[in-house]
């Protein structure tokens, strides 16, 4: 028995929630403080693997289409790499800081597989709106964890780097409805709800 | 039942008849019910019986704009495919899928007609698979039941990166697999294969064993991940055990589960054979490419080690490869004048060179290290030979594995049949 791909949508909105909400917390009173408690270094590059790692199962079992399919994987595979990396980075498993630049990598992926698995235009409903809207989120917001690879110090974007997150988060929870947007609404999309 | 809805392009709901359903009475029409308005072209739905002939009239849409019907004529008892391709309204092109059965089991998807089977592609494919698996199988088995105790940091350095590349292999192979069988299935073009409907594959044995094994596997990298960033060889064992555990996958899926003769000792046989030789043949890819560059304290150990392993895999793999043979070829000329008997001689002889192989490291070189002489300056190479063989092994065996074996002869009639015949 599968759950409502609505309920997937707001579990996965949850997590995006949290891990911004770590990160925002995180670049507000500086590592120093934030690793004062070890594993909170490790909550939200745990929290994108894990995240990652449980994409999997909405990959496999909802194959109504072989976009849908394959950009559910893209996802799964982008957040464990770069959760991982993280990860790595933490432990003092990985040296270099290039590693940070797995994060705005699965940005631009994860952007990008969004614009493509959504066949419809802007204004077709709500739910195509937000799929736009997130994918060039996704892909303009990388320049947040790009700029924080190399000012790691900066507030600006690391800040910026976290509210992305919470913006992704929030948009999801929105996201799946058949209703307008901005008054708009195709007379192909079905009958509006909720 | 279909899968939760995707929002995007209009997907179907409902299908009438439904999916690889068996019916007791020709239905007078197809139906297929979208989430969407659809546009209905007169070719929209295609109905074919197994040996391709069209019993569909002209398709069209009913008032309610996402319902579209096509009507059929008296469907004799047999398996039909239905083909279907239509405009979603926001004009994207939509395409699937379907068999149902008249009186009969519905025919698998994979076996729909225009479905061509596999291809070259899916040999080299399921090769790959079967590399993938030897990589992360064969390379946890020798990390755990070789070489136990700790390694040299550069060679453990590279022994997680040949299996991550192996459980990563793993899983993106598996996906592509999954497409090209699909692919297959659906016939469609490149463009508009990106919107094909793939539940009703995903709902053959395949598709179970490509959900199964793609979850595996993604748990397999996770415990590995986790070992790697921890330290801790612990978690390898996990990793281990779901790796040989989901390749069973394959087994469940393939000609040992459902060929006539199949049984769970059949699967069962499968099994063992696939993760024996995968734990061969990654074991000698460990040994040639892990320990004898990087850990050279541990040569002599891991190599002996190796070699005792060895041993029971190859027990194993002729063991279950002899009965699995038997119960494909029925006949023994069936080696010769079937196909897949004659991919299997292929495969004998790659056998047959890698055992000679295997021996002569397990008689004269396994003797000698044992009495404390030097190693032998060839070795690596040796190793390597012996690895490049295996991998021979597993592309004939990927080939035989998407081969048809031979047809079982009908059963003889029995003695009690004969007293009772007049």
């Amino acid at each position: 028995m599968q759950p409502a791909a609505e309920f997937v949508h707001w579990m996965f909105a949850t997590g995006f929630l949290l891990l911004g909400l770590c990160l925002l917390a995180q670049a507000v009173v500086g590592d120093e403080v934030w690793r004062r408690r070890r594993w909170r270094a490790y909550l939200w590059p745990g929290l994108a693997f894990l995240m990652g790692v449980l994409m999997w199962p909405v990959m496999v079992l909802y194959t109504n289409s072989t976009i849908h399919m394959v950009a559910h994987g893209s996802w799964a595979q982008a957040m464990m790499l770069a959760g991982g990396a993280e990860l790595g980075l933490v432990r003092g498993k990985l040296k270099s800081s290039y590693w940070h630049l797995t994060m705005p990598l699965a940005f631009l992926v994860s952007g990008t597989a969004i614009l493509v698995h959504e066949q419809n235009g802007w204004l077709f409903a709500r739910a195509a709106f937000l799929h736009h809207l997130i994918g060039w989120l996704m892909i303009a917001g990388a320049i947040f964890p790009f700029a924080a690879a190399f000012r790691p110090r900066s507030a600006v974007w690391r800040s910026g780097f976290a509210l992305a997150f919470v913006v992704l988060g929030v948009l999801l929870y929105c996201d799946r409805d058949v209703a307008p947007i901005f008054g708009h609404i195709s007379a192909q999309a079905g009958t509006p709800h909720r | 039942m279909l899968p939760g809805v995707a929002w995007a392009h209009a997907t179907l709901t409902q299908t009438i008849p439904g999916f690889a359903k068996r019916v007791q009475r020709s239905p007078a029409f197809v139906e297929l019910r979208f989430d969407q308005s659809v546009k209905a072209l007169p070719n929209a739905i295609t109905v074919y019986t197994a040996k391709g002939k069209i019993v569909s009239g002209r398709a069209r849409g009913g008032t309610d704009r996402r319902i579209v019907t096509v009507p059929v004529h008296n469907l004799q008892r047999g398996g039909y495919t239905v083909r279907w391709r239509l405009v979603s309204a926001d004009s994207h092109v939509v395409s699937g899928v379907f068999t149902f059965g008249v009186r009969r089991t519905a025919p698998k998807v994979t076996e729909a007609f225009g479905a061509s089977g596999p291809t070259t592609t899916e040999h080299v494919v399921r090769w790959l698979y079967f590399l993938a698996l030897a990589l992360v199988a064969g390379g946890l088995g020798f990390r755990l039941l070789v070489v136990r105790g700790p390694l040299p940091t550069r060679a453990e350095r590279r022994f997680y990166l040949l299996t991550g590349a192996g459980v990563v292999a793993a899983i993106e192979v598996g996906i592509l697999a999954f497409l090209l069988r699909a692919e297959d299935a659906l016939q469609l073009p490149f463009g508009a294969f990106f919107y094909g409907d793939l539940s009703p594959l995903a709902s053959t044995r395949f598709g179970t064993a490509f959900v199964a094994m793609t979850l595996g596997f993604a748990l397999v990298s996770a415990f590995l991940f986790l070992a790697w960033l921890t330290d801790r060889t612990v978690l390898l064992w996990p990793a281990f055990l779901l790796a040989i555990g989901f390749a069973s996958g394959l087994s469940l899926s393939g000609h040992s589960a459902v060929d006539s003769g199949s049984s769970w000792l059949s699967e069962l046989a499968d099994w063992a054979h696939l993760t024996a030789a995968s734990l061969w043949v990654g074991g000698l890819v460990q040994l040639a490419f892990v320990v004898w560059p990087l850990a050279p304290g541990l040569r002599r150990g891991a190599f002996l080690g190796f070699s005792k392993l060895a041993t029971v895999l190859i027990a194993v793999l002729l063991s279950a490869g002899i009965y699995l043979s038997v119960l494909r070829l029925p006949r023994l000329s069936d080696l010769w004048t079937a196909g897949y008997g004659q991919v299997l001689l292929v495969k004998l002889a790659l056998v047959s060179l890698a055992l000679l192989w295997g021996a002569a490291h397990h008689f004269l070189v396994r003797p000698s290290l044992e009495r404390g002489a030097p190693l032998f300056a060839g070795l690596p190479r040796s190793l390597i030979g012996e690895s490049a063989v295996g991998m021979a092994i597993l592309l004939a065996a990927a080939v035989l594995v998407e081969s048809r074996p031979p047809p079982r002869p009908p059963a003889a009639p029995s003695i009690a049949s004969h007293a009772s015949t007049p």
